[in-house]
């Protein structure tokens, strides 16, 4: 799914400099004649940016749900709160105790990327989590 | 089991030897979520890919979970004896995994035993069969909670 997005970072860094141009000349261009001022031989490669589609599944706004199941111990969810978000004990236990009164609790607003993140990370404590695209 | 003190990162908890028996017998269970059990949307349709990557980093990170649980119970140094039962040290990311090895053991259970929910009148329907499942849920809740109490007292 992201894999393209690899891609992407990559361009958005801009220039590309291409050595093999450079190799390619020949070496009687370096050393003939006196020294003088050498103009660049590659030009500075900008690269276009593909333009993702907002409306797309993959747009950014994606809400991380945390949905209630009567196994995982309050003290548990409390605790991954903590852990995968860092939150301090009160902001974890009032979403835990959102999670239990209201059966879900949404813990972040993300970009697609970090909210795969998250639920990645929610779910390998075997927690209830959806990523939802948000309305 | 109980917390004995803290040794800088480390966790030293006390253990009796049943309780011991106890949780390699749990332990042995892991894992028994299975992996497409977690979805990683509820609405969303264009989410097979999404699915897909879920699906491969949690069996990777399960691989990897079953490879330190297996390392952590034949290590000797682990599990030191002492009169009263044995001595075990973990380190805080070892608590954190093991927190999730027991939880996947927990929910798997749950699973098993058919999602039984109190609150929905749905009690556990214990058979022959599932009630070694239903007595591992609970005992992992109860070393899951020895182990969150052992964490909170250190932060």
């Amino acid at each position: 799914m992201f894999a393209g997005n690899k891609d992407l970072r990559r361009r958005r860094s801009g220039l590309f400099i291409c050595p093999a141009r450079i190799e390619n000349r020949s070496a009687l261009d370096y050393f003939s004649g006196m020294a003088q001022t050498v103009e660049p031989l590659v030009a500075p490669d900008i690269g276009k940016e593909e333009k993702s589609d907002p409306k797309g599944d993959l747009a950014p706004g994606f809400l991380v749900i945390c949905w209630d199941d009567p196994v995982n111990l309050m003290d548990y969810v409390t605790h991954v709160f903590q852990v995968v978000f860092r939150w301090p004990r009160p902001k974890a236990e009032f979403h835990m105790l959102q999670v239990h009164r209201q059966g879900k609790s949404v813990l972040a607003r993300e970009s697609p990327e970090r909210a795969e993140h998250y639920v990645h990370q929610l779910q390998s404590y075997s927690l209830h989590a959806t990523m939802e695209r948000d309305a | 089991m109980k917390l004995i003190k803290r040794e800088g990162e480390d966790f030293v908890l006390h253990i009796g030897r049943r309780e011991r028996r106890l949780l390699f017998e749990v332990l042995k269970l892991y894992p028994l979520v299975p992996v497409a059990h977690h979805r990683v949307s509820q609405t969303a349709k264009q989410m097979d890919e999404h699915q897909t990557l879920l699906e491969e980093a949690l069996a990777e990170r399960r691989q990897e979970n079953k490879r330190q649980l297996v390392a952590m119970l034949h290590e000797e140094q682990r599990f030191k004896e002492t009169d009263a039962g044995y001595r075990l040290t973990l380190s805080a990311p070892q608590v954190e995994w093991l927190l999730q090895v027991l939880n996947d053991i927990r929910v798997g259970s749950w699973l098993i035993l058919g999602e039984p929910d109190e609150k929905k009148g749905k009690p556990v329907a214990l058979t022959s069969e599932n009630a070694r499942h239903y007595a591992a849920m609970e005992f992992c809740g109860l070393f899951q909670m020895t182990l969150l109490d052992a964490v909170q007292q250190g932060r």
